[in-house]
């Protein structure tokens, strides 16, 4: 099942940050049902937009980190499966390749700033 | 007289300057490798000279490496907790007795505001920097921060702010209370911070002003940092928790701080140029308030965000369980730095502002609620049928949330307007985000301090103490807050020095009682905070020396982090200080072992 381009464990995931989009969306519509202190150009229209500013900033926001997790873990996976055909990748693999990586110098005598 | 000043100030000017060569010459400072081929970090052997850092205190005062700088913010912001600390003992000593028992009300005051802006600006702030300036660049395999030098300018913007915050304290004896120092509350709010003509007011304004500048070059370097410097195996979906959480408190800051010094501006040309910007007839004292909160409010969140990092990185560690729900807590954290500039006004329920817009702001305030509780419930899940460790680290997160939990319950029922107006501006709030930053962010940070002390140490802390620590903070804490929530209930107004009520209108005697608990509370805390540092100190100097990368054992519940990988390695590959081991007493000269030539990612 795809949503606005999501897999379903990313829309998973993503919900969230739907329940507080919801409540906003409650009370919008709360609001404009029911107004027991009248409608005003000035007072609804920035009590209105700033709720639909809200709301519209964390939609936006969900969906670019949504996105930006989404397609790193397809990277993450196309890489996967082009370096290991088999799946056959171990994590003990990525350990001996960091412990190769020990370096002259302690932390107390510094390596000239990058 | 002006000779005699000048004389003075002369002679004040070489005592400094002898003073600051005296300790240029001193070489104990942690600074460099006593080499075994007989050189030192400072001798004739150019071409280790060349890797070293300068030896005395010039290292500490010119280093651009990303955990010197976490260091001198760590430093920095433990003796900004300690100022803060010792003021707060004495609010709670006055408030024994209803007519108060040390301290004047202007005393009281100045005490109470500085408090406030001590604990929130030059300790929250930069406790939380100096784990990021630290771990950040270690967690995402960085070699250093994307902005070294403007790391170490923003750290060195601090200390000139805070003597500017403390100013008054200095100058007020030298100059017969001429400059006293601020007596605004941390708020600032206008028509009072506009109109004390105490100089004080503006030499605070100006450290505050700094200290924003500080943290704004911060934010922008984490941001760059974590954009660009990360490693080739580092991306979106494998971020670790806390960089995700420092990456929204940066964006925070770099949208409020700005605004917060463009007000402070305002007010100080309100102040001193007879602007008009918060005064009746021309923007009106509520502007302030709205200008102030659209920074103050997303500045909570810039306070408790890292810290709720710091849990969900460190609570999993001791619980054998990876963190339940990972994505849940990034995408709960992106929610709160957004709706976090929605909120600012259910800070002025009371104000009189029109009931529509309220209304809004209450919508806005019970919604960001949910990513808050989101977290909760998955810190609680991670450690369901977990293998619970309940080392200090782990006790201060278990504090975390059962803090949490009560200062965020209390933060829902003043998030809805009638509530609001009942308890606003009584103890009830102050209780309320005691529980969030003393009960919370401070219980995350000591549990930060603990879990990576064997890292910026490489000693361990004494556990007992540690436990004494945990376990005193927290009954201090809810005798401490709980007594306040209470006091709130009774009527309480916050800010007063004194509380001599005719008993008609509150019942003064339950008032005093929970007074008196609050108090003793304090003690409590007090006392933990003392072993605290005890233990900070001696197991720095004199604690066992960790010999293992993986002192928390992380590796059998496959969650050995970055940092501890970087840490193994460091072990690894110390230069022998005595010549003890044969066979590393060859790195020693400056040689570079075959292969390792080209590395260079010490970080």
């Amino acid at each position: 099942m795809e949503l606005f381009g999501f897999e379903k464990e990313t829309l998973l995931d993503l919900t969230v940050n739907v329940i507080p989009l919801g409540i906003i969306l409650f009370f919008i519509a709360a609001f404009a049902v029911v107004s027991p202190f009248g409608l005003d150009p000035v007072f609804s229209g920035l009590q209105f937009s700033l709720m639909i500013s809200m709301f519209l900033l964390l939609a936006v926001l969900t969906y670019y980190a949504g996105r930006a997790v989404e397609d790193a873990e397809r990277a993450e996976e196309e890489h996967a499966t082009l370096d290991d055909p088999d799946g056959a990748t171990e994590l003990a693999d990525d350990d001996e390749s960091t412990e190769d990586d020990a370096e002259l110098g302690s932390d107390d005598e510094g390596l000239p700033e990058a | 007289m002006a000779v005699g000043d000048l004389l003075l100030t002369g002679l004040m000017a070489v005592l400094l300057v002898g003073i600051i060569a005296a300790l240029t010459r001193i070489e104990n400072w942690r600074s460099y490798t006593p080499l075994a081929g007989g050189g030192t970090a400072t001798g004739e052997d150019g071409a280790v000279l060349n890797r070293e850092k300068p030896a005395g205190i010039i290292r500490w005062l010119t280093t651009v490496d990303h955990k010197d700088i976490g260091l001198l913010y760590g430093l920095y912001a433990i003796i900004a907790f300690a100022v803060g600390g010792i003021m707060a003992t004495l609010i709670r000593v006055q408030l024994v007795v209803p007519g108060g028992a040390i301290l004047g009300a202007n005393a009281y005051n100045s005490i109470l505001t500085s408090h406030g802006i001590t604990m929130l600006f030059l300790f929250g702030t930069p406790i939380i920097a100096a784990f990021a300036n630290y771990f950040i660049p270690l967690l995402i395999g960085a070699d250093d921060m994307a902005f070294p030098r403007i790391n170490a300018i923003a750290f060195w913007l601090l200390p000139p702010a805070a003597l500017l915050i403390w100013a008054g304290f200095f100058l007020a004896p030298v100059t017969e209370n001429m400059i006293e120092p601020a007596q605004t509350a941390w708020t600032m709010y206008t028509p009072l911070s506009a109109e004390q003509t105490n100089p004080g007011v503006d030499l605070m304004l100006l450290g505050l002003h700094l200290s924003g500048v500080a943290a704004t070059m911060g934010a922008i370097n984490f941001i760059a940092t974590i954009f660009t410097e990360r490693g080739d195996d580092v991306n979106w979906a494998n971020l670790d928790i806390f960089s995700w959480t420092i990456l929204t408190q940066s964006a925070l800051i770099l949208f409020a701080f700005p605004l917060l010094g463009s007000a402070l501006v305002m007010l100080l040309m309100d102040r001193n140029l007879a602007t008009t910007f918060f005064a009746v007839e021309g923007g009106g004292p509520l502007l302030w308030q709205h200008l102030f909160w659209f920074f103050g409010h997303p500045e909570v969140y810039i306070l408790v965000l890292p810290p709720m990092g710091l849990v969900s990185l460190i609570l999993p560690k001791f619980a054998g369980r990876k963190l339940f729900g990972f994505k849940f807590v990034v995408y709960s954290t992106l929610a709160i730095g957004v709706l976090s500039f929605g909120v600012w006004a259910h800070h002025m329920f009371s104000t009189g502002m029109d009931p529509r817009l309220r209304a809004s702001f209450m919508a806005v305030s019970l919604a960001i609620a949910i990513p808050s509780a989101v977290k909760t419930f998955n810190w609680i899940t991670t450690m369901w049928n977990g293998r619970l460790r309940l080392t200090s680290p782990m006790l201060f997160c278990i504090g975390f949330v059962s803090n949490f939990i009560i200062g965020g319950v209390t933060g829902v029922f003043l998030a809805a307007i009638p509530v609001d107006l009942v308890l606003h501006d009584t103890y009830y709030v102050v209780g309320h985000f005691h529980y969030i930053v003393m009960g919370a962010i401070a219980f995350a940070v000591f549990a930060g301090i603990y879990y990576w002390f064997p890292v910026f140490t490489g000693r361990m802390y004494q556990r007992t103490l540690g436990k004494a620590h945990f376990w005193l903070s927290m009954i201090g804490t809810n005798i401490t807050f709980f007594a306040m929530l209470a006091l709130g209930y009774l009527g309480m107004p916050r800010r007063y020095a004194t509380y001599e009520f005719d008993g008609a209108i509150a019942p003064l005697a339950q008032v005093s009682t929970y007074h008196l608990l609050a108090t003793t509370g304090a003690f409590i805390l007090l006392v933990g905070q003392l072993i605290f540092i005890w233990n900070l100190l001696q197991s720095w100097l004199e604690g066992p020396k960790i010999e293992d990368g993986d002192p928390w054992n992380l590796e059998r519940d496959g969650m050995l982090d970055k940092e501890w990988e970087w840490y193994d390695r460091k072990l690894e590959t110390a230069i022998t200080d005595g010549g003890e081991d044969e066979t590393e007493s060859a790195l020693t000269d400056g040689g570079v072992p075959e292969g390792d030539a080209s590395r260079s990612d010490d970080n």
